[in-house]
């Protein structure tokens, strides 16, 4: 398949993944990997494989760009069968994103991730736009281009990982526990970051993970495995947490289902509550006058663009002034884009009663609290708001 | 013991040149500086310094083949062996008994098909090479990481792509480390030259079946030791320049 | 292409070589007295090994409890790491010339000269050895109240056996194939059928090459199978 022209912000094409009665049996082994595996993932759909460790979910995954090679049966990509291609060219257009990252130590990072460009020929003007293009796109520093995955750290190299992965604008994505060697932190920010990428570009992404929450998060569709490759459910992340197909899935998706429906919503999909912004420098009287009907009872300081810098206390309210430092510190800060359950979870960590929310650009979008999820846990809305995450791709 | 037995002296005896080179007469007025055993004779290195080009010249060429010769092959063995994992051991053992034969030996050992002389010296040289070049190789090759391997076979390199772009290169500090040794210890060695008239600075060491003295000793010896030193220095700076994202992680 | 081979030197054959080793032989040069043979072969040969194993036992006293010392403590690395580089530049025929010319010749000043040679690879190997073994175990043990003597002997050294024996293996090969020019300085080893060929001939000569080549494998194959006597039957087992 010639290699599609790139736009700015568009992507080429996805394809669609079938798995028809795939198969792999490894000499030695009585059992197959994978036992005649029948998948469809549908174009620019994120498909997680994921089970108990040995299920065979890995290999599923490697089936599509033949690093292991087929037994028996077929998978095609958009129609066409893997088995038809030289496998070097078929992998060249399908991105691959393993846990390890697996940069080269030796090449920087623009050359990283114009590695399949090369490949394939591109010229040295475009391979170098493309590479400036990609680095912006995954959230990193023009200048981090001339440096070496050495000096980068876990985070960043998944990202240029990432980058790479996508280079040649490729139909198909594999991702092996792309964030699995990234520290627990950073993997939220990435995982966040990727869905915010997926919503952009749309690729076909088989993403495999042994992480039943990150399965919920990540997936449109999730194909829950057991051993030797066997779909046990195929569904969306609602319909698994609300109708498991049998007790190996329920036990797989765990106890916790109720909480583990969080996962399904995000923190813009609340209304939030206003705290009293209050500004450095401002006469304490206004910010005493705003705090009297407020929904939130303490003042949060921002600076001049509306960006959270701590909450202030009775102590900063007895000055003139505002002061430029709050007594309390921000605690954790949370972004509109985070999931329910992430949010909790911050929130819980930060021991605070309340939580500042911010925007994209780092500007206070509003407050949550345990009290504000509780409360829209239980309403209608919620609700219906379930039942939508359920049909709806995200 | 001093000197070995009756019966083992008699063909020195008889030989009879041999008995003046070993025992250097002490200091006298009457004779030349470089027939006492004065460390260093100014003089004589004054006069005589430019006869150690030739043999210099030689010497820098013997060990500049071998290294070469033996570079490319241990080079394309240990290619061969680290696709066909069976290869690995006989070669190691083929290998490192060229190693452990002593070069001097090695020299005569080819009596029989290339004589004496230059060709038999660095064929034994290059012998010697072999194992030291092969080994580091190998395990240069086998060190790089298994995920950047796996990253560059699932990207679509083909295996002689991943070999050439990402392996080499990657293998390329424990490569040259190899070769230093190499060059350092053939440079060493090649003083053994002059036994199988092969030439180089070993002629400065022995020559006409006596050791020669001191002052010429000494300044071959010094020769010899700067030769192997400036080798190590410019291979090591090599090594540095093919490998810019060494000296990047650490700075 | 092929050396000219200086007269009278006829071409040499091994079936020649073997009849020297077995059998004394005549020569034109002793005038009448007999060279070669299974018991001149046998003197030589336990000299030159005498000479080596000596010269192996002084180098490794000089340079193990250094090595393992310096390994053990973590410093000294520029000594270990760099007297084992500058060890290698040491130019063979130039060290045993110098040590006749300046010191004189005889036994002893051969042992020293070839002990000089074994030195660096015995500390080098010997200090590498030790830093590379797992601080786990050492950690342990030293946490158990073992004294550091006591870490170094019983914990770092077996497991730094491979190493070690390595750097001696080195430096035997380096030593048995100086004492091969041994002659040249006043103690006779095989050595002498190679230098003193126009006494020996040429089928001395390629005897001579012949026997050393196999006291060298000989020596090698037997500290190798030292080694593995010597290796705990743990790290053998990690190690396949």
């Amino acid at each position: 398949m010639p290699s599609p022209e790139v736009t700015s912000q568009g992507s080429s094409d996805a394809s669609a993944v079938r798995y028809e009665r795939a198969t792999k049996r490894y000499e030695g082994s009585a059992e197959p990997a994978v036992d005649e595996l029948d998948l469809e993932v549908a174009a620019g759909e994120v498909c997680v494989l994921v089970g108990p460790s040995g299920c065979g979910k890995t290999t599923a995954m490697r089936l599509v760009n033949r690093t292991v090679e087929l037994s028996a049966g077929d998978v095609k990509i958009g129609g066409s069968s893997v088995r038809e291609r030289d496998p070097a060219r078929l992998r060249r257009e399908i991105g691959y994103v393993i846990q390890q990252i697996g940069l080269f130590p030796h090449r920087t990072i623009a050359e990283n991730v114009g590695t399949v460009p090369r490949l394939l020929g591109w010229g040295r003007e475009r391979i170098d736009a493309r590479s400036e293009e990609l680095l912006e796109l995954v959230g990193l520093e023009p200048e981090l281009a001339g440096r070496y995955p050495a000096q980068l750290s876990g985070g960043q190299q998944q990202r240029v990982g990432v980058a790479r992965a996508l280079a040649a604008d490729p139909p198909v994505m594999l991702m092996d526990e792309p964030f699995g060697a990234i520290d627990p932190i950073n993997r939220e920010r990435l995982q966040n970051e990727f869905l915010r990428l997926q919503a952009e570009i749309r690729k076909t992404v088989l993403f495999v993970t042994h992480d039943i929450d990150e399965a919920i998060k990540m997936g449109d569709r999730i194909a829950v495995m057991r051993r030797g490759g066997r779909v046990a459910q195929y569904a969306t992340p609602a319909e698994l947490l609300m109708d498991p197909a049998d007790e190996f899935v329920e036990d797989f998706v765990g106890a916790d289902r109720a909480l583990k429906r969080l996962a399904l919503m995000r923190v813009a999909d609340i209304d939030l509550w206003e705290a009293p912004l209050a500004f450095v420098g401002q006469a304490t009287a206004e910010v005493r006058a705003k705090l009297a009907g407020a929904e939130v009872p303490y003042p949060l300081l921002v600076d001049s663009e509306r960006r959270p810098l701590g909450w202030l206390s009775e102590r900063d309210l007895a000055a003139e002034t505002v002061p430029a430092r709050p007594d309390s510190p921000l605690g954790p800060l949370l972004d509109r884009d985070d999931v329910m359950r992430d949010a909790l979870a911050d929130l819980l960590q930060g021991e605070a009663q309340y939580a500042a929310v911010a925007d994209r650009e780092g500007r206070i979008a509003g407050v949550l609290s345990i009290e504000i999820i509780s409360e829209f846990l239980g309403s209608p809305a919620a609700k219906a708001e379930e039942r939508g995450a359920a049909e709806r791709p995200r | 013991m001093s000197v070995a037995g009756p019966l083992a002296s008699l063909p020195l005896a008889a030989a009879g040149e041999v008995g003046e080179g070993f025992f250097k007469e002490r200091s006298s007025d009457t004779l030349p500086c470089q027939a006492t055993d004065k460390l260093f004779c100014f003089d004589w290195a004054k006069e005589n310094i430019g006869s150690f080009g030739t043999p210099t010249l030689q010497h820098l060429e013997l060990v500049a083949i071998s290294v070469a010769a033996g570079f490319a092959i241990a080079f394309a063995l240990a290619l061969l062996a680290h696709r066909r994992r069976w290869l690995q051991p006989p070669l190691l053992a083929a290998t490192g008994v060229l190693y452990t034969v002593p070069s001097i030996a090695f020299f005569f050992l080819l009596l029989p098909i290339t004589g004496l002389g230059r060709d038999s010296v660095i064929i034994a040289l290059s012998a010697y090479t072999l194992q030291i070049i092969y080994r580091n190789t190998l395990a240069g090759l086998a060190n790089v990481p298994d995920s950047v391997r796996d990253a560059a076979r699932g990207m679509g390199l083909t295996e002689r792509q991943i070999l050439w772009r990402v392996e080499l290169p990657l293998a390329t500090p424990e490569i040259v480390a190899g070769l230093r040794i190499a060059t350092v210890s053939t440079v060493a060695i090649a003083t053994l030259a002059v036994l199988a008239s092969g030439g180089g600075l070993g002629v400065k060491f022995y020559t006409g079946g006596n050791l020669t003295f001191l002052t010429s000793i000494v300044i071959a010896g010094a020769i010899a030791i700067a030769m192997a030193l400036a080798f190590d220095v410019v291979l090591l700076g090599i090594q540095r320049l093919l490998t810019p994202w060494r000296r990047a992680a650490s700075g | 292409m092929t050396g000219a081979l200086l007269p009278p030197l006829v071409p040499a054959s091994f079936g020649g070589a073997v009849e020297f080793i077995l059998e004394p032989q005549s020569s034109s040069v002793t005038g009448g007295a007999k060279v070669g043979g299974l018991d001149q072969v046998l003197e030589l040969t336990v000299n030159q090994l005498e000479l080596t194993l000596l010269a192996l036992a002084v180098s490794m006293l000089v340079a193990l409890p250094l090595g393992l010392y310096l390994g053990h403590r973590g410093t000294g690395e520029l000594l270990a790491i760099g007297l084992g580089n500058a060890g290698r530049a040491i130019p063979e025929l130039g060290l045993i010339a110098f040590m006749a010319a300046a010191i004189g010749v005889g036994w002893r000043n051969i042992v020293i000269a070839l002990a000089v040679l074994g030195v660096p690879p015995i500390l080098t190997n010997a200090f590498v050895g030790i830093r590379q073994v797992d601080r786990a175990p050492v950690d342990a043990a030293r946490g158990m109240g073992m004294s550091e003597l006591a870490i170094l002997l019983r914990v770092e050294l077996p497991l730094a056996i491979p190493t070690v024996m390595a750097g001696i293996r080195g430096a035997t090969i380096a030593i048995v194939a100086t004492a091969t020019i041994a002659p040249l300085a006043g103690v006779l080893t095989l050595g002498d059928f190679i230098i003193n060929r126009n006494v020996y001939g040429p089928d001395g000569l390629l005897a001579g090459a012949i026997l050393v080549a196999l006291l060298a494998l000989a020596l090698e194959f037997a500290l190798a199978a030292l080694q593995r006597a010597l290796t705990s039957k743990g790290l053998k087992v990690s190690a396949a």
